[in-house]
């Protein structure tokens, strides 16, 4: 983590634009994603923000535009080196399996293992650090389609974290949860934010969220290019959230964190 | 947790199959004493009569090691469609390889070829399968072996090839759809061609040993696809060679004894559920379960109804399917 400069710029997404069949997802999307940013994509359904994260990803090609990371374009890196370097949390994971929890968690490891993907004795203490990390080491020996759907995103998250990326990509990680469960994975993200200095990149539903919990936030125009980006206090303000989620709301400043919060009007 | 389901997979379960190979040796229309099988595998040969051997080393040995070998591998393909598929109720024949096989048999019977030679047989099945595979193969190269499109491929090639299946058996003497017949359920299990036998050994032993060693990468795959992508494995590659590998020890088995349904796909599932989904383990005990039930599958249809044999496609499928029913109800979830 040594080699780690808050301030400089770790990914760049330059110009990207992407259709899919006839219809323009993503236009012209720019913008500069730093070391140590805890970056927020918001928009309304389906203007492509899980989209733009799986192009950030490697996963989706972009149509125009390209990404680059630490200065080298992404499709310069073999998957496995990518591997090695970004995490991703897709939307949708099917964990009714039956996998015990720690051998699910294991499947993170996969970019450091050999040829026949078998764990070292490196591997296991990573995964038992994390669990540790996450205090989930109780549920070590369940099966996965056992657990609560809070539990079962702190195991998703753990997978993600063996990984050992210095950027973490999530996808709606939080959308399905209680306020509890939302605010504690929330704050493990933060965490790693701030005591790891992990880059994390994600999309959330929930404006307060947000702002609460992110430094910097992209929202997107509901023509797929950016309408703003910036701080929260920058983004969120009632101008925007009008204009992009057609709805009335009014704009308050938290007094506790003097971020901004939203509370839509019948 | 992981050493009871290693000791499980390795010791047990071998000599679960050493018991019931020597009960299915036991057992059939002629009764055979448990001592004179110890005689004929271990000991001395000159104390027992002439039928006894003629019995047990023609007949019954080939036979239940067969059953053995072709239970094996039927459950390790299975296991693995399941997994790359993501779709538990896949197993090799709802890829269609089945119906390529029913298919060249079909038609070698139709064309009497069955009367000339005795490899015909086993050849036109290796090749219906082969044409069965090289399509879904290549109607699936566009869309990197996505496993819906997969599926659907197979569902449509195999429904294709059934009913030109159909239509060979209209056209066709009343004898010849009769051993076709049988031929598609198994029925072959008793009238292999035993020079196919070492070589349906090797090719289920060495499978079922590189597949339980790819089990993580399988693993993997049958995760999220976007999941499995980011943590560094080519999907389209590792399911190309995984759908190769496993329809290959498919073609091998069922060219040798014919199409035995269910097999493939009741095996995994039981064993899902006992050891869990991890398939470094699951595929050797899949294998190990396979050969378990269809040696006990093919005992009963030797005596069941003795002398008349049943083909062992009917066994497999009657107490597979009761006994799955009975896990479904009795798990809340599967």
């Amino acid at each position: 983590m040594s080699t780690v400069k808050i301030g400089e710029i770790l990914i760049h997404i330059d110009n990207v634009s992407r259709n899919y069949l006839d219809k323009k997802i993503l236009k012209n999307i720019s913008c500069d994603i730093y070391i140590n940013d805890f970056f927020c994509i918001i928009g309304r359904n389906g203007v492509g923000k899980s989209t733009l994260l799986k192009i950030i990803c490697g996963l989706i090609k972009p149509c125009a535009g390209s990404v680059f990371i630490n200065n080298k374009n992404i499709n310069s890196f073999s998957k496995k080196e990518l591997s090695r370097k970004i995490a991703f949390l897709p939307q949708y994971v099917d964990t009714s399996v039956s996998f015990i929890v720690s051998e699910f968690i294991m499947f993170g490891r996969c970019p450091y293992m050999n040829v026949f993907k078998i764990p070292s004795s490196y591997d296991y203490t990573t995964v038992n650090k994390i669990m540790d990390f996450l205090q989930i080491n109780n549920l070590a020996n369940r099966r996965i389609y056992e657990l609560s759907d809070g539990e079962k995103q702190k195991i998703l998250i753990a997978q993600v974290l063996v990984q050992g990326t210095d950027i973490i990509i999530l996808d709606e990680p939080v959308s399905h949860l209680d306020i509890g469960n939302q605010n504690n994975i929330l704050k493990i993200l933060k965490n790693l934010n701030s005591e790891y200095n992990k880059t994390i990149v994600l999309t959330l539903h929930d404006l307060n969220a947000a702002s609460e919990f992110c430094n910097k936030i992209l929202l997107m125009e509901n023509d797929g290019s950016v309408c703003q980006y910036g701080t929260p206090e920058k983004v969120i303000n009632y101008k925007n959230i009008e204009k992009i989620y057609k709805t009335t709301v009014i704009v308050r400043t938290n007094p506790i964190s003097n971020k901004p919060y939203v509370i839509p009007i019948k | 947790m992981i050493k009871r389901k290693l000791i499980f997979t390795y010791i047990v379960m071998p000599l679960l199959i050493f018991i019931i190979f020597i009960f299915s040796l036991l057992n059939g229309t002629i009764e055979i004493s448990f001592l004179n099988i110890l005689k004929m595998l271990f000991g001395n040969k000159k104390m027992l009569t002439e039928d006894i051997i003629v019995i047990i080393k023609q007949i019954r040995l080939p036979r239940t090691i067969m059953s053995c070998v072709t239970g094996a591998g039927l459950s390790i393909s299975g296991c693995v469609f399941q997994a790359i598929l993501k779709n538990p109720l896949a197993d090799p024949f709802t890829l269609g390889i089945s119906s390529g096989a029913a298919f060249g048999t079909t038609l070698a019977f139709v064309l009497g070829l069955d009367t000339m030679a005795s490899f015909f047989m086993p050849l036109c099945a290796f090749i219906g399968m082969i044409c069965s595979i090289f399509i879904i193969y290549l109607l699936n190269m566009k869309n990197k072996f996505n496993s819906n499109s997969m599926i659907l491929s197979g569902v449509v090639v195999s429904y294709i090839f059934s009913a030109a299946v159909m239509f060979m058996f209209i056209l066709s003497p009343t004898n010849s759809v009769q051993s076709a017949f049988i031929w598609l359920m198994g029925g072959n299990l008793s009238t292999f061609d035993e020079r196919l036998l070492p070589f349906v050994i090797v090719v289920v032993i060495v499978g079922t040993i590189i597949l339980s060693l790819l089990g993580n990468i399988i693993n993997i795959i049958s995760l999220n696809i976007e999941k499995s992508e980011t943590l560094g494995i080519n999907v389209a590659k590792n399911v190309k060679f995984l759908f190769i590998m496993a329809s290959f020890v498919t073609a091998v088995t069922v060219s040798a004894c014919g199409i035995i349904a269910f097999i493939g796909l009741i095996v995994p599932h039981i064993m899902r559920k006992i050891i869990g989904s991890n398939n470094v383990i699951l595929i050797p005990a899949s294998a190990f379960a396979g050969a378990i039930f269809l040696q006990l599958c093919d005992t009963l249809s030797r005596t069941l109804f003795s002398p008349i044999l049943i083909p062992i496609g009917i066994v497999t499928s009657v107490i597979g399917g009761i006994f799955f029913i009975c896990l479904l109800l009795k798990s809340e979830k599967y």
